[in-house]
């Protein structure tokens, strides 16, 4: 198998070093109950590793991807980011499909499979998208999703270079749906892996550009952006997993969720 | 977990059945109807003042008004605080509630201009322990359209938002983290976040 990304590769032992040098958090004194209650929810024992982590992905996010991203924003009218971007997705139909089915959720795989077909042949290989004006809207899915419908917890908070913020559920996710993408199995030769790196490095512009306003808001207000990502993250991913959990059609009686909570 | 929560919730509805505390039947006081009129009625007043041709200063004034009057500031920031308000003293409370309200309205005054011309629909309302969430989603002209949720629950009497939520992302959530992280770095001295927040309100204006 070919590596499917070569940025990658020095990761491990950067992060073998750095766990090495950097202790575990120090969990408070049980005398302070309230304090090792908040530290056991926060559930993040490698957070001195993980602040320098985050510490180094935001100087390179500085000076590479952040540039790049304001770039592109400033270089590409919005209508072309837009094609590129439904392209991008479009290439990502397979490993969603998986997810989809994966997740037992038929309904959610008709949608990917549908959107896949029609906007690869209407929507001329995905650069436009007529499948969510038919009725066929986009969804997330990802393999740390499909973990979590399945029972596994998230695990500790982890910041990982290049990666940023995760968990060990999520980042072995994001190795599985590299493995379950087709794409990296298919052909050979430096035409194929050039287009390899060339999506790669799309797809990271595209997210990070599509990230700008927020990414920005909040390292200009946050007093600790570092725990203000991390919340961020945890809170963003369980609002996924509850989307795909409770994706079901909208209940014909318009108040029958409200009958629960009323008793 | 799921035990504990199921407990949690069946004690606080036989509570409110039972006429018992205050807060449990604060929070089923409200109906969803009774929020989506809320808020409703709260997005026609701001964009009335948002689109008004009156000078920037009288318009801030007259949203901040409004702000006041519809959400739960004070609420907002003693659980933005977590387990530092009860470690606060009661000056650091007073000086700490007094800065977040300052900062919490000029992020929202601040960028009156982003705001103009926009239009809304507004969703199912979902009633839920903490209050009754409103989603409606916001049209702003050559812009994305963006989903947020209200939470919306009666406080002393009358209905106040207490909550947003984009994306599932909560904002008083989101900024108890802050806080957070931001006082175990520093020792736990409030002091420090206060000494933050002035600055913080100083680059606001």
């Amino acid at each position: 198998m070919r590596l499917p990304r070569p940025a990658l590769l020095p990761v491990p032992a950067l992060l073998a070093l750095v766990l090495a040098l950097v202790a575990c958090a120090t969990p408070p004194p049980a005398s302070d109950p309230a304090a090792l209650a908040e530290f056991r929810q926060t559930n993040d024992p490698l957070e001195p590793a993980n602040r320098i982590f985050y510490a180094i992905n935001d100087a390179l996010d500085g000076v590479v991807l952040h540039p790049l991203a304001v770039g592109y924003l400033n270089a590409v009218p919005g209508a072309v980011r837009d094609k590129v971007h439904n392209a991008l997705g479009n290439l990502n139909s397979p490993v969603l499909l998986a997810n989809d089915m994966m997740q037992g959720s038929p309904r959610r795989a008709g949608d990917t499979f549908m959107r896949f077909v029609i906007n690869s042949t209407l929507g001329i290989g995905g650069f436009f998208d007529p499948a969510t004006s038919l009725g066929y809207p986009r969804h997330d899915s990802d393999f740390g999703m499909t973990m979590a419908l399945w029972g596994v917890p998230e695990g500790p908070f982890l910041y990982l270079p290049v990666l940023g913020p995760t968990d060990p559920r999520d980042a072995s996710g994001y190795g599985i749906d590299i493995a379950l993408d087709p794409f990296t199995w298919f052909g050979n030769g430096f035409l194929v892996s050039d287009l390899y790196i060339v999506r790669y490095g799309l797809t990271a512009v595209d997210v990070r550009s599509g990230l700008i306003p927020d990414l920005d808001k909040v390292k200009e207000q946050a007093l600790d952006p570092y725990a203000t990502f991390r919340s961020l993250y945890r809170q963003y991913r369980k609002a996924q997993i509850e989307k795909a959990r409770t994706d079901t059609p909208p209940p014909t009686q318009p108040w029958s969720a409200a009958a629960p909570a009323a008793q | 977990m799921q035990t504990r929560r199921f407990l949690l919730r069946s004690t606080l509805a036989t509570a409110a059945l039972a006429g018992g505390t205050r807060l449990a039947r604060a929070a089923f006081a409200l109906s969803p109807v009774q929020a989506t009129q809320f808020i409703d009625q709260t997005a026609k007043q701001m964009i009335a003042v948002i689109d008004s041709p009156a000078p920037q200063a009288e318009k801030s004034a007259q949203l901040q008004q409004i702000i006041d009057r519809v959400v739960a500031v004070d609420e907002i920031a003693r659980f933005c605080l977590g387990r530092y308000w009860r470690q606060a003293t009661p000056a650091q409370q007073q000086e700490y509630a007094k800065l977040f309200h300052h900062v919490l309205l000029n992020s929202i005054t601040g960028h009156l201009g982003d705001y103009k011309g926009i239009t809304y629909t507004l969703g199912r309302p979902i009633p839920g322990d903490g209050g009754v969430q409103v989603p409606s989603v916001l049209t702003r002209p050559g812009q994305p359209t963006a989903n947020l949720t209200w939470v919306v629950a009666d406080t002393g009497g009358s209905p106040k938002i207490i909550d947003v939520l984009a994306e599932g992302t909560s904002m008083r959530v989101t900024q108890r983290s802050d806080y957070g992280g931001f006082l175990d770095s520093h020792g736990g001295n409030v002091g420090a976040l206060i000494d933050a927040l002035k600055r913080q309100a100083r680059q606001q204006s």
